[in-house]
């Protein structure tokens, strides 16, 4: 029995007890009261009577006459006039009158007034006594009466008193949930904080619980902090600040191959011209001001534009991926025009060459940087500043905005769609879930198209929260068929859609079998930009048994600043996180610090976009949950 | 809190306990408890509970002798060891009916208190108490008229009564007394119901100045 009800059952007992005993002792005493009010009326009356019968001088139809008057003007059982000798010389009764009271109150209740009784004489000559005994049966009337509306009276107390104590009780009880509430949802990995209560106890608790947590907060902390120095010695050009030339490529990499980018995109290589003779000339220090000057200027870009590269690849060279169409040259010339007009402050003679480029996604890496570097090349034989830009033909088949919106809604309608299936294994080689990005056929003669395709359309087209209900419902039928857990994406657009989460609760509330094999995981951009949203999303649906995940996370993770408040169950860390850790101590020991802060929020960590088995080893020893990618769907299962 | 249960649980069952239990007082007996008397005695004083003693022993010595006789020396008793007082002089009240010890304790007493002290010590000789009245008479006292009480002895219900009174100390019967005249007689045969023998607090044992006596000198006894 919970300890509210406790205390209530207590608190009904006692009043109940108290209300009872007080009704039964204000019963009993006005009894007392009634029958000693009826004996002295007994009494009384009889002493009179026998008084005014003395002075009728012996007169017997006279005496007869006094008792009848007194008989028949009063309330009366009986009133009887014995002779000495005790034989009955006159009576007059009436039946005992039954009471409008409840039998068994009667019973409860007896009141007995025993029969009032005087001597009568006639001068010296002793007439006998007379009796008289009155009706008992309104003393019950009243009794009955009294103790109905004291009942009522005491009843309409406990209920105000039940009132406040419901009143009191609900004072306390607020703070008692609000702390088991923080209770459960630290065993969950969140850490919250509560309003401390008014009751001293409960504050207690209170303030205990907040300062644990706030303790776990600056630990946290700690840890991101320390993480994101190493995430700096591994991933990060110590003289500029921009991603390295390994750790660029595989960002890029991982950009390149991602669902959810822009279908084309551009690449802009800036090269610092005669970067020797600058050596000789101003010296190392002064060129050293120059890079960093130029990676400032670079690094603008990547912090302000989501999903924007830029890293220094060598000594004079630097690269600037942009995850937009159309806009490659402009930024080589934006970016030559300020530096230009920056750079003559350091010494004459320092320019930079930039060659940009643009193509589609998909397009290998190789295709990239071959083609960049042509625009540089060609960029190089000009001199001073020099921008040349090389675009490829758009490719033919550019459909307007409301085709594809057709297209998508009526493949979603007719059920073109289907679930690929990718392993995550862990150590043993066991698969942890199936990866699970949805195909849509587009058109109907047409295969089936991946997201990369058509993601960045239906996220134009505000059509992303259709798709992920389309992508949940096929990947709950396909629970249902085998029972295997698998997991699907579910864009951050998605959540922005205000029915979005509701209809997915719907969805998985029909299903609450598959639900608990259900994983739905979201780009780490999610958690950075619509973090209540998340957090909603998880307070909606996990107790329901679905898992909720981080994909592609990085180093932004760090920068989520209650990561330790969002109520997720595991993190997939992105490709350009993990892709050659097996060479790289650094890498390694920076993926080696996110297990760890991970862990102690008691997330599961996987790895995205292994290829390399080395890779793989040195993953496991870093003690990750998972891996998946081109290795893990190679392995046979 | 089952302790809590059963502590509210024991306080409803006293408290109608409590009020039940006055349902069920024992009932009186009529009767004169020698040691009783005495105790009460010695409470006023030695010389009270001398005076006590020779009731006492004047009662027994009477017990197996014929009525008019016990009548006759308990009256004699009373009346030469008595002075007449008013209630006002003895008490400082107006009216104030005396127990029979409290009437030895004193050595006055008016009218009442004579009647009374007579009254419980024929009792006290096994007489029943059917035989004795009280009686309110007007009496003549040298011409003037004046409110008075004697004790009436009836041998039988309907026979002339044998009158013990202080202002004429011999014993006569009614028709020799042409000073009295009856008004109203009363005794406690049936009082006695429904009042505890020892409930002199209790609120039907007073409520009138007879019954609030009765009470008293049952306290003490008789």
């Amino acid at each position: 029995m919970s300890l509210i009800r406790q205390v209530w059952v207590l608190l009904l007992a006692l009043m109940l007890a108290a209300l009872l005993g007080s009704a039964a002792v204000s019963a009993l005493s006005m009894r007392q009261l009634l029958q000693t009010q009826l004996q002295l009326k007994n009494n009384d009356n009889a002493a009179a009577l026998a008084l005014a019968m003395s002075q009728q001088g012996g007169d017997a139809q006279l005496m007869e006459l006094l008792v009848s008057a007194q008989f028949d003007t009063g309330y009366y059982q009986s009133v009887i006039w014995r002779r000495a000798d005790g034989s009955v010389a006159f009576e007059r009764s009436a039946a005992a009158r039954a009471s409008t009271a409840p039998a068994w109150f009667v019973a409860l209740t007896p009141i007995e007034a025993p029969a009032g009784t005087a001597k009568v004489s006639s001068g010296w000559q002793a007439a006998g006594s007379v009796e008289v005994r009155s009706q008992a049966a309104y003393a019950h009337d009243e009794l009955w009466a009294a103790s109905l509306r004291m009942t009522a009276l005491l009843a309409a107390l406990g209920l105000l008193a039940a009132g406040a104590a419901h009143l009191a009780l609900r004072r306390i009880r607020r703070p008692l949930d609000n702390a088991v509430a923080q209770a459960q949802a630290l065993v969950q990995g969140q850490y919250t904080l509560v309003d401390e209560p008014g009751v001293p106890e409960l504050a207690r608790l209170a303030q205990a619980m907040n300062t644990m947590v706030a303790r776990v907060r600056q630990m946290f902390e700690a840890q991101a902090e320390q993480l994101e120095v190493l995430r700096r010695q591994a991933h990060c050009d110590a003289l500029t600040g921009l991603s390295q030339r390994k750790h660029f490529l595989a960002e890029l990499e991982s950009a390149l191959n991602r669902d959810d980018g822009p279908a084309r995109g551009g690449l802009v290589l800036l090269r610092l011209r005669d970067l020797e003779l600058l050596n000789q000339r101003l010296g190392r220090a002064v060129v050293d001001q120059v890079l960093g000057a130029l990676g400032h200027a670079i690094k603008v870009y990547p912090e302000r534009v989501k999903g924007c590269l830029a890293g220094r690849l060598n000594g004079a060279d630097f690269a600037l991926w942009l995850p937009a169409p159309d806009v490659a040259r402009d930024t080589a010339q934006a970016l030559s025009d300020a530096l230009q007009a920056s750079l003559p402050g350091f010494g004459s003679g320092i320019q930079v060459a930039l060659g940009a480029v643009e193509l589609p996604r998909e397009r290998p890496m190789s295709d990239w940087f071959g083609a960049a570097d042509a625009a540089l090349a060609r960029a190089e034989a000009r001199s001073g500043f020099a921008v040349e830009a090389l675009a490829l033909a758009a490719e033919a088949s550019v459909q307007g905005e409301r085709a594809w919106r057709t297209q998508i809604t009526d493949a979603i309608l007719a059920g073109h769609g289907r679930l690929q299936e990718y392993p995550l294994l862990d150590k043993q080689g066991q698969v942890v879930h199936l990866e699970c990005p949805l195909q849509l056929r587009l058109e109907p003669e047409a295969g089936y198209e991946a997201a990369a395709r058509w993601l960045p359309l239906a996220q134009r087209s505000r059509l992303t929260a259709e798709v992920d209900l389309h992508a949940t419902v096929l990947a709950l039928e396909a629970i249902a068929r085998d029972g295997r857990p698998r997991c699907i994406n579910v864009a951050p657009a998605s959540l922005l859609d205000g029915g979005f989460v509701a209809r997915l609760r719907e969805q998985v509330f029909q299903a609450p079998q598959a639900a608990r094999k259900l994983g739905l995981e979201l780009a780490e951009g999610a958690a950075l930009q619509h973090f209540e949203l998340l957090q909603e999303m998880g307070r909606q649906l996990r107790p329901l048994g679905v898992k909720l995940g981080l994909e592609h996370a990085g180093p932004g993770l760090s920068q989520v600043e209650r990561l330790y408040q969002a109520g997720l169950d595991y993190v997939k860390l992105d490709a350009a996180v993990v892709v050659g850790v097996s060479g790289d101590a650094a890498r390694a020991a920076f993926v080696r610090g996110m297990v760890i802060m991970l862990r102690s929020l008691a997330l599961k960590v996987y790895a995205e976009g292994v290829v390399d088995p080395l890779d793989v080893q040195a993953l496991w020893d870093c003690e990750l949950d998972g891996v998946t990618g081109p290795w893990a769907t190679a392995q046979p299962v | 809190m089952q302790e809590y249960r059963s502590a509210a649980l024991a306080g409803l069952l006293l408290s109608a306990g409590l009020a039940l239990g006055s349902l069920f007082l024992p009932r009186p007996v009529a009767a004169w408890d020698v040691e009783r008397v005495q105790e009460a005695a010695a409470q006023y004083g030695p010389r009270t509970l001398a005076a006590a003693r020779q009731l006492m022993q004047l009662v027994e010595r009477l017990g197996g002798q014929d009525e008019v006789q016990r009548l006759r020396a308990l009256n004699d008793f009373f009346n030469q060891r008595i002075a007449f007082r008013e209630d006002m002089q003895v008490w400082g009240k107006v009216d104030y009916w005396a127990s029979p010890l409290e009437l030895l304790d004193k050595g006055q007493g008016d009218c009442e208190d004579y009647a009374i002290a007579k009254y419980f010590s024929l009792l006290a000789t096994g007489m029943a108490e059917s035989r004795l009245r009280l009686v309110y008479v007007r009496a003549l006292l040298d011409g003037r008229p004046q409110a008075h009480m004697v004790l009436a002895y009836y041998a039988q219900p309907d026979a002339e009564p044998l009158i013990l009174d202080n202002l004429q100390p011999e014993l006569k019967p009614a028709s020799a007394r042409p000073d009295l005249a009856p008004v109203f007689s009363f005794n406690s045969e049936g009082l006695w119901q429904g009042v505890g023998a020892t409930s002199a607090g209790s609120a039907v044992a007073r409520l009138s100045i007879w019954r609030e006596a009765l009470a008293k000198i049952r306290a003490e006894g008789f």
